[in-house]
């Protein structure tokens, strides 16, 4: 029991530690006076504070420094009192600069408001359940035990991060180089596992997997934050927070912990809207979370370097509002161009051969994205959007956030398309996995593109061209 | 308003639905047979090899011919069960597999139907439209060609008579059906039962869809502005149906919990890996590590199955382990070394010659090696 709190304590810490510096880094503006950002600040700090915990541990590591509680507590518990200093003394002029808030509770309808409580109480028995698959569950599913933990396990015995390799480096190198099934993949989900471990003074497989519950905990609570600020009433953003938090895809991979996919998911998402609020807002505390997320998207996965080259086209067009969209589409072009003179000779890239033999396996995309029961009914409410709402997605307020999911999408149509990866759609392995990685965004942007396309018909019956920041002062 | 949505989506759905079965049943919707089933039991094998195990007949070879046949005698009316499905499981996505069936109106043939497989199991056989289907069935057999890879779980066979209302239950029971933590549930939700006709994401939006043409028309008669009342109509009835999706799942999310409370809650992590699937792989790696060094080694690992080949690695580290992750591969003699160490798992091709003390497996391979333990289809050695 006492090491289980010991373990709670690390990841509060990291918590507390990362919210301090989203906070810290969050500069005055239009939104943030308004009061509506504690819960995207709260959901962003913990994904901020679990990627600085494992660059802190990868620097001791380089430095020769065992891992031990104190040699990676210690610094966040300092940093995170000197950032609460700053913080409080900013406090009172941000209390000041207040302008009035969006709709909040209290504005809500006596039904509006019990909806709003039946949802709360929904979620909560959602992680109630997720949590107690994830502390009871041993190490379960397959590649966890056979390229992420082996890392974590090793590195977690050793105080160290030593060096993976393949089969030939591994003879030659003579033990100094260990073995799993993917050598190569990145280092960060490993590293949450050995905070874990270093916490609760001991490997135990199971519970060393609490990083994947409060992925989707703060991920909630982030989407909770992101939709009051797109200008959702606080039960319009918790339904947005119960749809996000309800895919199955998405709460297997949290009670079988141990994959690096719902952590790609949750970063890339928490990126394009930190990204989507800069080109709202041209605030450095947007652009330097966009980018935060961002970098932590290449260090979780190998194709998370393509989800964060995603981003770039909704940042063209955010800052060159008319020429973006041609110099986007001559990239898109470039892109894809290079994609086929690389294919005729076969390559690999990140770990997928490319070749041009253009066979989707339309049926089993069918299949995974309408028909089985991994994303509810998400994929159908995505086509509503974009036909309902295609004025809306286009215009400079929803183009750059439009962009990136479109390129994400484009990202997967790529890979099922052309590559190897097509056999994983037909047995229904990757491809979900793959989905998964934009899916939280998917349905991010679907509610706030048909708020505001709502919104604008009932408040002016214009096309439906509206700007979040006027939903959000008229809500 | 409210109530009016409530209707119209009650009666969208019952729409979709009628659509459904006009489309699917394949006699009278109100039949008066009841469905007829037929354990495992009351099964015969002419052909191949069967034992039973609980309420499963479990087929583990075919006959010597290639073929496996199991059948049941039965008496019923063709017109009252024009449908036919083997409660079976197990079976290769490309096996052989079909129904045969023999009628009193003509006795000396033996009727055939191929029958497909999906998800493993096989889809059941509608008849109706059969010229063969007619008179009294007098017997039910089912013929898997070829060999039996993997075994073969057989329940039972159920004739069903397939109106309306057996066919909603049918759709009901897959949408309901538990849906465990097995290998696959990290990739794949399938949402109910792995086999089903009609998925219920696809029922819900085709409601949606329905509802929101209904509210269309209905505004656009009044002479309203239509589109703030049909997107308000189309999206509360997603979400209801979206919550109707989620309670399904988190009734699924809480079954799978108590499951894995009652197999792990209260355990140490050792015991629940003693707890676990491969608890005896890791009763042989814990008794294994005893012998190893505690400074990390390097161990081979060889095994004829993938999983007892990852497993037993993941169990081994931080001890430097090599082991093929996708192929039953052993590690290329001449790159081991004196001192390093070898678990052979369940493993054939690698034996032990006690009196020259070396292991020998494919390509006459020889390795001179120390036996350091050897317990329940698992040897430690360590290389001289």
């Amino acid at each position: 029991m006492t090491d289980a709190l010991r373990l709670a304590d690390g990841w509060v810490l990291v918590w507390v530690f990362g919210t301090l510096v989203v906070a810290a880094i969050q500069r005055r503006s239009t939104r943030q006076r308004s009061g509506e950002s504690w819960a995207w600040t709260i959901g962003c700090g913990f994904f901020a504070g679990a990627f600085m915990v494992t660059v802190w541990m990868r620097a001791l590591s380089l430095a020769g420094i065992p891992f031990s509680f104190a040699r990676i507590a210690l610094p966040m518990v300092i940093a995170s009192i000197a950032l609460a200093v700053l913080v409080r003394r900013r406090a009172p002029a941000d209390d000041a600069a207040r302008t009035p808030a969006a709709p909040d509770v209290a504005t809500l309808s006596r039904g509006g408001r019990a909806l709003l409580y039946v949802l709360v109480a929904w979620l909560a028995l959602r992680f109630v359940t997720l949590l107690l698959d994830v502390v009871w569950t041993p190490l379960y599913p397959w590649d966890a035990w056979i390229q992420w933990a082996t890392k974590a396990r090793v590195w977690y015995s050793l105080g160290q991060i030593v060096p993976f390799g393949r089969t030939d480096a591994w003879f030659a190198a003579n033990g100094a180089l260990w073995f799993d099934a993917s050598p190569n993949y990145p280092a960060t989900v490993p590293l949450w596992q050995v905070w874990s471990s270093v916490a609760l003074g001991r490997w135990d497989d199971a519970l060393m997997n609490l990083p994947w519950w409060l992925v989707a905990v703060a991920l909630a609570i982030a989407i909770y934050g992101a939709l009051r600020e797109s200008g959702l009433s606080p039960l319009g953003a918790t339904i947005g927070a119960w749809l996000a938090s309800s895919l199955p895809l998405a709460n297997v991979h949290v009670a079988l912990a141990g994959y690096a996919d719902l952590p790609m998911a949750a970063y890339y998402a928490l990126a394009a809207l930190a990204a989507w609020r800069w080109s709202r807002e041209r605030t450095v505390a947007s652009a330097l979370l966009a980018l935060l997320f961002a970098a932590a998207c290449t260090t979780i996965k190998t194709p998370g370097v393509v989800w964060a080259l995603t981003l770039l086209p909704g940042v063209v067009l955010a800052l060159m509002p008319r020429r973006g969209p041609r110099i986007v589409a001559i990239g898109l072009a470039v892109a894809l161009l290079t994609l086929a003179v690389l294919a005729q000779t076969d390559p690999v890239v990140l770990g997928y051969r490319l070749h041009l033999d253009f066979a989707p396996a339309w049926l089993s995309l069918v299949d995974s994205l309408f028909l089985l029961g991994n994303w509810h009914l998400l994929w159908y409410a995505v086509i509503a959007a974009a036909i309902v709402g295609w004025r809306v997605l286009r215009s400079p307020a929803f183009a750059p956030l439009s962009a990136t999911v479109a390129s994400g999408l484009l990202f997967l149509v790529v890979a099922f398309s052309f590559t190897n990866a097509r056999n994983w759609v037909t047995d229904q392995t990757t491809i979900n996995r793959a989905v998964l990685h934009i899916a939280p965004l998917a349905l991010i942007w679907t509610i706030v593109v048909v708020h505001a396309w709502l919104h604008g018909r009932i408040r002016t019956g214009s096309r439906g061209s509206v700007d979040p920041a006027a939903a959000a002062s008229a809500a | 308003m409210p109530r009016t949505i409530a209707i119209v989506s009650i009666a969208a759905v019952l729409a979709c639905l009628a659509v459904y079965l006009a489309l699917a049943v394949p006699g009278r919707w109100m039949p008066s047979a009841h469905e007829r089933s037929f354990g495992a039991a009351q099964l015969t094998m002419p052909r191949g090899v069967a034992a039973m195990t609980g309420n499963e007949l479990i087929v583990t070879r075919a006959a010597e011919d290639g073929n496996t046949v199991i059948s049941v005698t039965t008496d019923l009316r063709a017109v009252d069960y024009p449908v036919i499905a083997w409660i079976a499981a197990g079976f290769p996505a490309d096996a052989h597999v079909a129904l045969l069936w023999q009628t009193d109106v003509e006795p000396a043939r033996v009727n055939k139907r191929a029958l497909e497989v999906e998800a493993g199991q096989l889809l059941p056989a509608d008849l109706h439209r059969d010229p063969h289907w007619l008179g009294r069935i007098v017997g039910l057999a089912l013929v898997v060609q070829g060999p039996v890879e993997a075994p073969l779980r057989v329940r039972g066979v159920i004739a069903k008579p397939a109106g309306a209302l057996d066919t909603l239950r049918d759709r009901a029971r897959e949408w309901l059906a538990p849906e465990p933590w097995t290998g696959a549930s990290i990739n794949t939700v399938a949402g109910g039962s792995d086999v089903q006709r009609l998925p219920l994401p696809l029922l819900l939006a085709c409601a949606i869809a329905l509802i929101a043409l209904i509210a269309w028309l209905l505004l656009r008669a009044r002479g309203r502005d239509w589109i703030p009342g049909v997107a308000s109509a189309a999206i509360a009835v997603a979400l209801v149906a979206w919550f109707v999706l989620d309670a399904r799942w988190t009734v699924s999310l809480v079954r799978e919990a108590h499951a894995t409370a009652s197999r792990y809650a209260g355990k140490s992590a050792d015991e629940k890996h003693l707890a676990g699937e491969d608890r005896d792989l890791f009763a042989f790696i814990e008794k294994a590590r005893a012998q190893l060094p505690r400074e990390p080694a390097r161990v081979f690992v060889v095994a004829d199955a993938d999983f007892f080949r990852g497993r037993a690695a993941y169990h081994l580290y931080p001890h430097n382990v090599w082991f093929d992750p996708y192929r039953n591969a052993v590690p290329p003699a001449n790159r081991l070394h004196a001192g390093d160490w070898l678990v052979v798992y369940q493993r054939r091709g690698v034996q032990y010659d006690a009196g020259r003390r070396s292991l020998r497996w494919e390509g006459d391979v020889t390795v001179p090696v120390e036996l350091k333990l050897l317990d329940h289809g698992g040897a430690l050695f360590v290389v001289r």
